[in-house]
């Protein structure tokens, strides 16, 4: 047989308990044999010494013989044919417990030899009395298809999952249907030229029969086996609204299971088969439901809230009106993990009304107090979030930030300054009388976006504060040694100053004028400087009227993600789609979307809005590369009749792959979801350069320019998804979309 | 597609037990395994990773994964995901598998994990398919499959080999009664015990955030009906309750009838034999009950009303004072200390129970060192308790105080705090380089037997079907985890 080892050490003794006369020895020599492997320890030249205790009555020493042969079938597959025989005779035990585990094993052995002698005795237990090893069975076969697919078909065994379907046993329905879902992907996933086999016959296509009996086990089986079920149930297309409404009534009653990923998954099949759902009290009523089963999930472990956040973050962007009044919940402990903490921090500005907002503000207050750096930082962003968002509040939002910046704790300032100047873009002219404050904390501002934040508050008030031009004499003193945003916001700022007041300030603008175009390093600066030069020296109306134009007011987007990839992320709620806020075809390496696969995935069914959010997307994206074409200033008035006339340009750029796969947030380059993953979700809309974003794409980024609407803000969030496009025909958008960013 | 397998790893975050995966790369585990630990110790604390890591594939980017991982006791367990998979999913599933570790051994350690292994191996082989499916992870279908290592097994195996050529059946399994031969797929088939009993205990745990003015901001119940089932037969049980409107946002057990609890609120079932967790339920006081609260809360308006939150069955004061020394932005500052005070006292508001196990938690922030404290019983109860209590308790209910240097965790422990007493922390402790920067939240936690917050009431436990008359027991028990700020 195999070369033995030298007559001592650990493996030979093993060899010699393993044909001990006593069956005890054998048993626990086998034990430690697995212990060894355990361990990492190469046991692989006993194999036929433990083979020959193959043979055995005792169930749980032949468990531990199968648990060895699954390890080392890969490495010794012509030594698992000899123990082909002792399984094709399990198969027949009276036991079904062993029958079902001969099945099993064979199965999981995934060797060649092997599998030919796996078919008959599979034939049999697909039909074996025994609920347990037909359902044991039923998994085997969606196992053997992923090794050797023709056997399936040869064998009909699709056909009999197909009848198992109408088994007695919930259980079997179950497994048959995880197994039937499992062909399904394995043949819709694998390209059509390599596979053999036709296509239609392994596709789960779920047909009303079926519905009902999935409907009638459902409410039997096990909490995974339910899980397969509601999955299922989540690809069907309902035929009518009639049956939409069925299909909700029948799975409501999965809210109230005590497993937190049953409920995940019924959440989602009523989500998906709502959108049939015509009458609107049911929708009401399902949505109420929907609430206590996820507010039940947040007294969780950490891990599990995790997730459930994610979702509902999710949930709550389609359906706002979900939770509306469980704000409570969602305040941070001290104690939870940062994750956490910072997932509840967005649903809570998520949840932000004028009946709850004293409550949020004195958690924020709370929160911006307490040690964590990024946590802290999150929060007083959140306050900002909750002034544009709600305009009664914006008021005690500026107070609280008032109170912040009197901490005079560093990272705590700079934020806040940060923060104020949005609050400035939305609501302009109203609280100016805190620009001393602000100006006050100058010298210790050290982060490029906090000063450039400053500056511009600055630059934008300059007709109100009287020392503007020595403030920003200190940062054009400077100029060359600033970061290029802080560059960006000193010109700016000067030329307005200089708009605004042109007597005092004429030294000023020409001296950062010469510095940027001549000392600077980055071509944008200078780009800008020249732009600005001879607009000034050309025509200082024009000028005035470009500079200083009237801005369209911010808001804050409903929605982190663009409505139809929205509507693509409800319907794989309870999936790691979700949980990342992105398609599938984004982090799971199935390549690009073609434009065809976009206009299907849109579907006949909610074609309208989606599609005209596509359009939406798209015009942004034209009006981008129209205002390009004007020029490119930081305080550009964009206008949405600029999209208007970027419509015919729209309709060309939808042929594109690439225009496509911005529209739908994917991404060719695994690795850039990686980086942006956690960057991007987040809700910074109009502030935030997301940190973890790709630098490089974000080097225009400029604060005189904040979205107008929720779809430039998807284009925004999209941008670092595909910075790096690695198609050729992409490289030409790349130029449009890293303008467009430079609008932002 | 769905979940790979299960990596159990030491606190070293070497692999002890995995399952079979079915990856055709072997490397698989290993990135798994490389990718958690690489998270792990790129982040500073291991609570703050993130629980699902996304594992890139070196060589096939079509193969999608994830890892959730969960830490348990000095273990920490993985569960690799692919596909597009809810990681709910792994964690449901993650969570069971300790649950039914739990069971088999009555705790999860490395070392029971290593003494166990070929029980856990065999755990894994049955609750986890290769293609990714949990099989069977009911416990009263897995200890017919399973054998717990009870010491009736090991006499098994002590004992000649006849003994063990029976098929090692459990102490009462007829030979008919296979596994999975019973119609209801989470009770065992004849099942036979001598004495019949019935225990129901309802846990219910206050999670509660109490603002500056000691107002709670959010606060409620979450309550766990675990039921201890020693039935023979196939018993026909029926649970009533005297007040079951207290329970919303209910949960159950696959066994309960949910028609029934939707007519009428009766929880209908055949129960699994064991223990098991019936239901689940949160609870909030709603308008019509519970005036008694008034006395906690103070009308205030960030605050919920009063009837919206369960009350806090203590109070708390806490004072935290640090001195100013001169020059504190300046240079000098930089290599003197900063001296503080705190004080806190805990009052039980709580009239006829004591609570008990009382641990009161406060970051004091990074630099913080020299602590002394003095933790005492400040004057007893107020009014008639006062002479009772004193003589009876004096020595038993000591409260101590404990600083762990790593985490920067002051504890304060009372085991025992009867009604109406005071208790009190005083101490300094002092921290350099930067003013102190103590969290400001306490950390509160207690238990109080034989309470619940919601006041749930069994009223009837009927059992039809079998002829016994069981004995049938119910307790309540309240824990409790309070952030109260200051």
């Amino acid at each position: 047989m195999s070369i033995r080892g030298p007559r001592k050490g650990e493996n030979y003794e093993l060899s010699v308990d393993l044909n001990s006369e006593y069956r005890e020895k054998r048993k626990d020599a086998i034990k430690r044999v697995i212990a060894s492997m355990t361990v990492g320890k190469d046991v692989s030249g006993l194999f036929p010494d433990v083979l020959k205790n193959m043979q055995t009555d005792d169930l749980e020493q032949k468990k531990l013989v199968y648990l060895y042969l699954m390890n080392y079938a890969k490495t010794q597959p012509e030594l698992v044919i000899l123990a082909v025989n002792t399984f094709v005779k399990d198969s027949d035990d009276p036991n079904p417990l062993v029958r079902a585990l001969a099945i099993r094993t064979m199965g999981c052995l995934r060797a060649e030899k092997i599998i030919d002698y796996l078919c008959d005795p599979l034939q049999k237990a697909l039909r074996d009395e025994n609920p347990y090893v037909r359902k044991t069975a039923a998994l085997c076969v969606a196992k053997l298809y992923d090794l050797k697919p023709e056997l399936v078909m040869e064998n009909g065994f699709l056909e009999q999952l197909h009848d198992m379907i109408s088994d007695s046993n919930p259980m079997v329905v179950a497994n048959t249907v995880a197994a039937l879902t499992d062909i399904h992907i394995a043949a819709t996933s694998s390209e059509p030229s390599t596979s053999s086999i036709d296509n239609s016959s392994t596709v789960f296509h779920i047909t009303t029969a079926i519905l009902n009996k999935l409907l009638v086990a459902l409410n039997e089986c096990s909490e995974w086996g339910r899980v397969a079920i509601l999955n299922a149930l989540a690809r069907y297309t309902a035929a009518d609204d009639k049956e939409s409404e069925h299909i909700c009534e029948r799975v409501v009653p999965q809210f109230q299971h005590i497993n937190g990923s049953v409920v995940l998954a019924a959440v989602k099949v009523v989500m998906i088969h709502l959108r049939n759902v015509k009458r609107e009290d049911l929708g009401k009523q399902l949505i109420r439901k929907m609430a206590p089963p996820l507010v039940t999930l947040l007294s969780s472990p950490p891990e599990v809230q995790w997730v459930a956040l994610r979702n509902i973050n999710l949930l709550l962007q389609k359906r706002p009106e979900l939770l509306s009044s469980e704000i409570r919940v969602f305040f941070c402990k001290y104690n939870d993990p940062l994750y956490v903490k910072v997932e509840k921090l967005d649903i809570m500005v998520r949840l932000a009304n004028d009946k709850n907002v004293d409550a949020l503000l004195s958690e924020l207050k709370e929160y911006a107090s307490e040690v964590d750096v990024d946590f802290v930082r999150k929060s007083v962003k959140a306050i900002g979030q909750t002034a544009v968002k709600i305009d009664e509040a914006a008021e005690k939002c500026v107070n609280v930030l008032l109170e912040l910046i009197a901490t005079r704790v560093s990272y705590v300032v700079q934020e806040a300054i940060v923060v104020m100047k949005d609050i400035f873009r939305k609501y302009p002219s109203t609280y100016e009388g805190v620009i001393p404050t602000l100006c006050a904390n100058l010298d210790e501002l050290d982060e490029p976006e906090a000063k450039a934040s400053l500056i511009w508050i600055i630059g934008e008030y300059a007709n109100k504060i009287d020392n503007a031009d020595e403030l920003l004499t200190l940062f054009v003193d400077t100029f060359t040694e600033e970061s290029y945003p802080v560059q960006l916001q000193t010109l700016t700022a000067v030329v307005k100053l200089f708009l605004k007041k042109p007597d005092s300030s004429q030294a000023i603008v020409q001296q950062v004028l010469n510095t940027a175009t001549k000392d600077c390093d980055s071509p944008d600066v200078r780009d800008r400087a020249y732009i600005y030069w001879r607009l000034l020296s050309m025509d200082p109306a024009a000028a005035k009227s470009v500079v200083l134009s009237h801005r369209p007011p911010i808001s804050i987007p409903r929605t982190t993600v663009a409505p139809a990839v929205l509507e693509e992320l409800i319907g794989e709620i309870g999936s790691l789609a979700s949980v990342y806020h992105k398609p599938a075809e984004t982090f799971i390496g199935k390549g690009r979307l073609s434009a065809d696969a976009i206009q299907r995935k849109v579907g006949p069914g909610e074609d309208d809005e989606s599609q005209l959010s596509t359009q939406k997307a798209l015009q942004t994206v034209v009006a981008g590369q129209q205002s390009e074409n004007l020029l490119d200033f930081g305080d550009e008035p964009s206008t949405e009749g600029g999209g208007l006339s970027g419509l015919a340009a729209t309709q060309t750029m939808l042929a594109q792959p690439a225009a496509a796969n911005l529209i739908a947030g994917t991404s060719s380059n695994p690795l850039d979801d990686l980086v942006s993953i956690f960057g991007n979700v987040s809700m910074q809309p109009m502030s935030a350069t997301p940190s973890a974003a790709p630098g490089g794409a974000f080097g225009g980024f400029d604060f005189g320019q904040a979205p107008t609407s929720a779809a430039p803000q998807a284009v925004d969030a999209f941008a670092g998804l595909s910075a790096t496009p690695a198609a050729p025909p992409q490289q030409q958008q790349q130029k449009p979309q890293e303008d467009l960013l430079g609008l932002f | 597609m769905g979940i790979d397998g299960l990596i159990i790893l030491d606190n070293a975050g070497r692999s002890i037990i995995q399952s079979g995966f079915r990856s055709t790369t072997p490397a698989y585990p290993l990135l798994q395994i490389d990718a958690v630990n690489t998270a792990l110790a790129a982040a500073s604390r291991p609570t703050d990773v993130d629980p699902v890591i996304q594992v890139q594939h070196p060589s096939n980017s079509d193969i999608p994964s994830a890892c959730c991982h969960v830490a348990c006791g000095d273990l920490r367990i993985l569960c690799p995901i692919s596909g597009n998979v809810d990681p709910l999913v792994g964690f449901a599933f993650l969570q069971t598998f300790v649950d039914i570790l739990q069971e088999y051994f009555g705790g999860v350690s490395l070392a029971i994990v290593k003494d166990n292994f070929d029980v856990v191996y065999q755990l894994l082989e049955e609750t986890l398919d290769s293609v990714g499916h949990p099989l069977t992870t009911s416990h009263n279908a897995l200890r017919d499959i399973v054998l717990p290592p009870s010491l009736f097994s090991k006499l098994l195996n002590a004992a000649t080999a006849n003994l063990a050529a029976i098929g090692g059946g459990t102490p009462i399994q007829g030979p008919p009664a296979g596994p999975f031969s019973s119609q209801i797929p989470w009770r065992k088939a004849g099942v036979k015990y001598a004495s019949n009993e019935m225990y129901i205990d309802v846990n219910e745990n206050l999670q509660a955030i109490v603002n500056k003015q000691g107002v709670p901001l959010t606060s409620s119940a979450y309550g766990k009906i675990e039921v201890a089932c020693r039935l023979s037969g196939t018993p026909d049980c029926t649970l009533n309750f005297t007040n079951p409107q207290v329970m919303t946002d209910c949960s159950f057990h696959p066994c309960v009838r949910l028609q029934r609890w939707s007519r009428d609120k009766h929880m209908s079932f055949i129960p699994p034999d064991g223990h098991f967790v019936l239901a689940e339920y949160r609870y909030t006081p709603n308008t019509n009950s519970n005036s008694a609260i008034t006395r906690f809360a103070n009308p205030s308006s960030t605050a919920p009303s009063p009837k919206e939150v369960v009350p806090i069955p203590f109070a708390i004061k806490a004072k935290f004072e640090v001195e100013e020394t001169t020059g504190t932005n300046g240079a000098t500052g930089r290599a003197a200390s900063f001296p503080g005070t705190l004080s806190a006292t805990v009052m039980l508001m709580l009239t006829t129970r004591p609570i008990e196990n009382v641990f009161v938690e406060l970051n004091l922030g990074e630099s913080a060192h020299a602590i002394k404290c003095v933790a005492s019983r400040e004057s007893g109860g107020l009014g008639r308790g006062l002479s009772a209590l004193e003589s009876g308790h004096a020595g038993s209910a000591s409260a101590s105080w404990s600083f762990d240097s790593r985490k920067k965790v002051l504890r304060w422990e009372i085991p025992n705090v009867p009604p109406s007493t005071h208790w009190s922390l005083q101490g300094s402790f002092a921290a350099s380089t930067t003013p102190p920067r103590p969290s400001h939240a306490l950390q509160v936690r207690f238990e109080i037997q034989s309470h619940t917050f919601s006041a749930l009431k069994v009223d009837q436990l009927k059992i039809t079907g079998e002829g016994y008359k069981p004995y049938k027991g119910v307790r309540g028990r309240s824990t409790g985890n309070v952030e109260w700020r200051w």
